[in-house]
């Protein structure tokens, strides 16, 4: 009975927690789980579309920066070299620099290839210098395509330059050849904002960086740094149309899309860090976690006010139960929860109240048994009635029998085998006794005392008791027999007398016993010890009482201590 | 509201009720050859800068400034004062002699220059991508340009084959331009009278050369200490009526008759904007020496009108600022 209130709590708790977390928060897992797997996908299709449509933007922006540095370069070859053009092509070219801030330096090369005019912002003007450019890549380029976009080359290690060479329609027109600083790309891909923190960048066609909103990085020219945009590239051209994951240079994990710029073959890339991109998501994850976190926390607490619903009228139960089976019948289960608890202590105090009503009777039966026959004192019980044992006065049977030749057989005989020959003897009276429910007052030694007609009021006692006398002298007379062969030399006789006696309880608290008391006790008992063995011997009232039924002899009248005058005594014959 | 933005919040609320001076702040040390007047235009530019990358002076960066007022042997002295404080990064903007002054005084504390000419050239750094050690910086184009200066001059004075340039021996770059408008002068046809000044007593005396040459015109090499000195310069080009032409568009703004270099303007705010990513962190080995994009043309019409030159279109439509 250690701690048997505390196990079940918590086991409880335990079950109820599950089936509530079972019931409120696998839903929610559930509906938090599909709701993230697809939102992302639908982001991630959103993220694609935004993406592509940014780079999409930003490659027109810098093609647009482009094709402003060839529209400008177009004017200066539409019209063939001539002597008398020189000044006019001077001040365009002049011009050129003034609206093209991209453009450091502009030569014009005329049909055979001879340079005739060179314009910069920082080394010497030229002017005629006729040198020849026509072996130049600039110039064989233009000529075969009509413009030439050189490769991305680095000054100094540094600053991004490209060449950009045009021929005019004829060959006459000549090439324009200018030197383009591509730093002024910064201003345009540094207006490109996507999201909050995302940005656009330029590589060129082998995978270095040309352009990106912190010109340092461009400047810094290093190619190692710059490899993880590579890969980025790869990533993406390994699924065109598709926004790729990847890393930049700073190392955080980005959604990039690209669009690839014709003419240069640079590749206009866009990027968003992954943790912006996805920030929907993650916020969607987030509530959830805190739903379920919410769901948990009611499913505890739902499963604690329900545990404490059931554990209280489960703990008054159990104590209930403990106390009535310790054998506390008139203790009541008082529960008022107005469902199966209360319906349950109910029965059990039904149970109680039925097990008081049956211990009260069994140890009624108990008392009654010691002195009554089994079968009178059931009778007794189940009338309910004990008042029979209340002292009265009766016509009683008194039936006395003994052994005869006992107290010599004692003296010889073994402990064992006087407890031995004495256990059978009663066995046999006992039975013999519960058949004519008479009932059994004493015995001491090797005699007994039997009352017929009380306490419980049988038919005819008279008969009843010499029909029973008989029988005790049968059943004994075959032991008798038996102790014989043994060579025990032993006797039975029996002596009954009949008149009316004081019957009922007698004797201290501790020790009540049933009793009859009067003239015919005496006169019962003394006819016994006057009864040779095998003989009954029976009082004149009795006698007149079985006359007509059991065939009797009368013998001389006897004079018995007690008596004053000599008793008439009759002997049944059985 | 964002946790990230949340605790930014929190922070500035803090940095705000922390008191002013607190040493939460960081420093700037400002090295400059000149004077806060003369370098008035340009500490504008660096504060712009400084600001793009989200410093304020007083709210959240404290400067020190250390000025030589034009002595240049002053210079390694202030540097190696800065370069004993607390400070978090040296700015040394205005010249080569202000670089290589802060450069000999620390080789920890992060450095950000401004200066003309080539800084691998005159040992200011190893390489323009990757400075290394703690410099870096921005260059102007300004030196490169004296040349052109050359150029322009002839084109505004057809007529005169002979040509004075002003140089500062003092400066380090004046041998490389010296090279410079020599060749320059050969290819253009034209001979060179070469003044030297590096004083201001030396400016009137040059002026007056000019005449007595009868030079078309002076043309000023590269240089701060003649940057600084737009404004005395531009007085005496027009009391001594010499058409001249100076690297600063503060000269032709003064009166002067031209300007052509690189936009100093610029090249003070991407100073500022460096000097601030390296109070956020980076280290100026990660940062690449930075070449100003612009070179401008300034012309002043009224000083042209004055000196009685009329300014051909080559000039008028390739200037940059014009003014009347």
């Amino acid at each position: 009975m250690a701690d048997p209130l505390i196990a079940p709590h918590s086991s409880l708790f335990r079950k109820y927690f599950r089936a509530l977390f079972a019931a409120a928060v696998v839903p929610l897992l559930i509906a938090g789980g599909s709701e993230a797997w697809f939102g992302y996908h639908d982001q991630r299709a959103r993220l694609n579309d935004l993406l592509n449509a940014e780079a999409r933007f930003a490659a027109v922006n810098i093609q647009d920066f482009i094709e402003g540095i060839r529209d400008q370069l177009v004017w200066t070859v539409q019209l063939p070299w001539s002597d008398d053009t020189g000044e006019r092509r001077r001040l365009d070219a002049l011009r050129l620099l003034r609206q093209a801030q991209a453009v450091e330096n502009l030569s014009l090369v005329d049909a055979t290839g001879r340079e005739r005019l060179f314009v910069s912002r920082i080394g010497l003007n030229r002017i005629e210098s006729g040198d020849d450019h026509s072996e130049k890549p600039a110039v064989i380029g233009a000529r075969s395509d009509r413009i030439w976009y050189g490769p991305v080359t680095f000054h100094d290690g540094s600053e991004p330059f490209m060449t950009v060479a045009i021929a005019g329609n004829r060959s006459a027109d000549g090439v324009a050849v200018a030197e383009v600083n591509l730093k002024f790309i910064w201003e345009v891909i540094s207006g490109i904002r996507v999201g909050r923190t995302g940005e656009a960048f330029v590589l060129d066609r082998p995978g270095r960086l040309v352009a990106h909103p912190d010109i340092s990085l461009v400047l810094r020219a290093d190619e190692i740094a710059q490899r993880p945009l590579q890969t980025l590239r790869a990533a993406i051209l390994a699924r065109p149309g598709q926004a790729a994951a990847g890393q930049d240079i700073s190392g955080t994990t980005v959604l990039a899309a690209m669009v690839q710029i014709p003419g240069v073959n640079w590749s206009v890339i866009v990027k968003q860090p992954i943790a912006e991109a996805f920030g929907p998501i993650y916020a969607a994850l987030w509530r959830t976690g805190a739903l379920l976190i919410a769901g948990a926390a009611l499913a505890a607490m739902l499963a604690y006010w329900l545990t404490q619903r059931m554990v209280g009228p489960i703990q008054l139960l159990e104590e209930g139960v403990a106390r009535i089976g310790a054998g506390q019948f008139d203790h009541r289960i008082n529960l008022a929860t107005s469902d199966e608890f209360e319906r349950l202590a109910t029965r059990f105090n039904e149970m109680a109240s039925e097990l008081a009503v049956s211990q009260e009777r069994s140890e009624r039966i108990s008392r009654l048994k010691r002195f009554l026959a089994p079968q009178i004192a059931e009778l007794i019980d189940r009338t309910g009635d004990d008042s029979v044992l209340d002292g009265r006065r009766v016509e009683v049977v008194v039936v006395f029998c003994d052994l005869r030749g006992f107290t010599a057989f004692s003296v010889r005989a073994e402990p064992e085998t006087i407890m031995a020959v004495l256990r059978e003897y009663y066995d046999a009276l006992e039975r013999v006794v519960s058949a004519h429910e008479a009932t059994l007052i004493n015995f001491s030694g090797d005699g007994a005392m039997v009352l017929v007609n009380a306490p419980v009021a049988v038919s005819d006692p008279a008969l009843r008791a010499v029909n029973m006398a008989g029988d005790m002298q049968r059943s004994v007379q075959k032991l008798l027999a038996h102790w014989r062969a043994l060579d025990h030399q032993l006797g039975f006789g029996v002596g009954l007398a009949m008149g009316p006696a004081t019957v009922g309880r007698i004797g201290s608290e501790g020790r009540l016993d049933y009793s009859a008391i009067g003239s015919v006790v005496n006169l019962a008992s003394r006819l016994c010890s006057s009864a040779d063995d095998s003989q009954i011997l029976i009082d004149r009232v009795t006698a007149q009482a079985v006359r007509s039924s059991i065939p009797l002899v009368e013998l001389d009248a006897r004079t018995l201590k007690g008596f004053d005058e000599p008793v008439p005594v009759f002997s049944a014959v059985i | 509201m964002r946790r990230r933005d949340f605790i930014a919040l929190v922070g500035s609320a803090m940095a705000w009720m922390t008191p002013a001076g607190a040493q939460t702040m960081p420093v700037i040390g400002y090295l400059g050859s000149e004077t806060p007047e003369r370098y008035s235009s340009r500490l504008n530019a660096f504060r712009s800068g400084l600001a793009e990358a989200g410093y304020a002076e007083g709210r959240n960066v404290a400067i020190e400034f250390r000025w030589a007022e034009g002595q240049y042997s002053r210079l390694p002295a202030l540097a190696t004062d800065l370069a004993s404080r607390q400070i978090n990064v040296l700015v040394a903007a205005g010249g080569a002699e202000v670089a290589l002054a802060a450069k000999s005084a620390t080789a920890t504390i992060p450095i950000v220059f401004e200066m003309g000419g080539d800084p691998i050239a005159l040992g200011v750094v190893d390489s323009l991508s990757r400075p290394g050690g703690n410099l870096t910086g921005v260059s102007s184009l300004s030196v490169e340009v004296s040349r052109k200066r050359l150029e322009f001059m002839r084109e505004v004075r057809p007529g005169t084959n002979v040509f004075a340039v002003a140089i500062n021996p003092t400066s380090p770059t004046s041998h490389s331009q010296l090279k410079n408008l020599r060749a320059a002068a050969d290819s253009l046809g034209v001979e060179l009278v070469v003044l030297k000044a590096s004083n201001e007593q030396e400016f009137d005396n040059m002026f007056t050369t000019v005449h007595e040459t009868h030079a078309g015109g002076l043309v000023f090499s590269s240089d701060p200490y003649f940057a600084y000195r737009s404004q005395q310069l531009a007085a005496l080009a027009v009391r001594h009526a010499v058409p001249a032409m100076t690297q600063s568009r503060d000269f032709p703004l003064a009166g002067g008759l031209m300007s052509y270099g690189g936009d100093f303007a610029q090249s003070h705010r991407h100073t500022g904007i460096y000097a601030g990513r390296i109070l956020k962190g980076e280290k100026p080995a990660d940062l690449p020496v930075q070449r100003v994009t612009k070179v401008e043309l300034f012309i002043n019409l009224k000083s042209a009108n004055a000196l009685g030159i009329s300014l051909p279109p080559s000039i008028l439509s390739s200037a940059d600022g014009v003014i009347e």
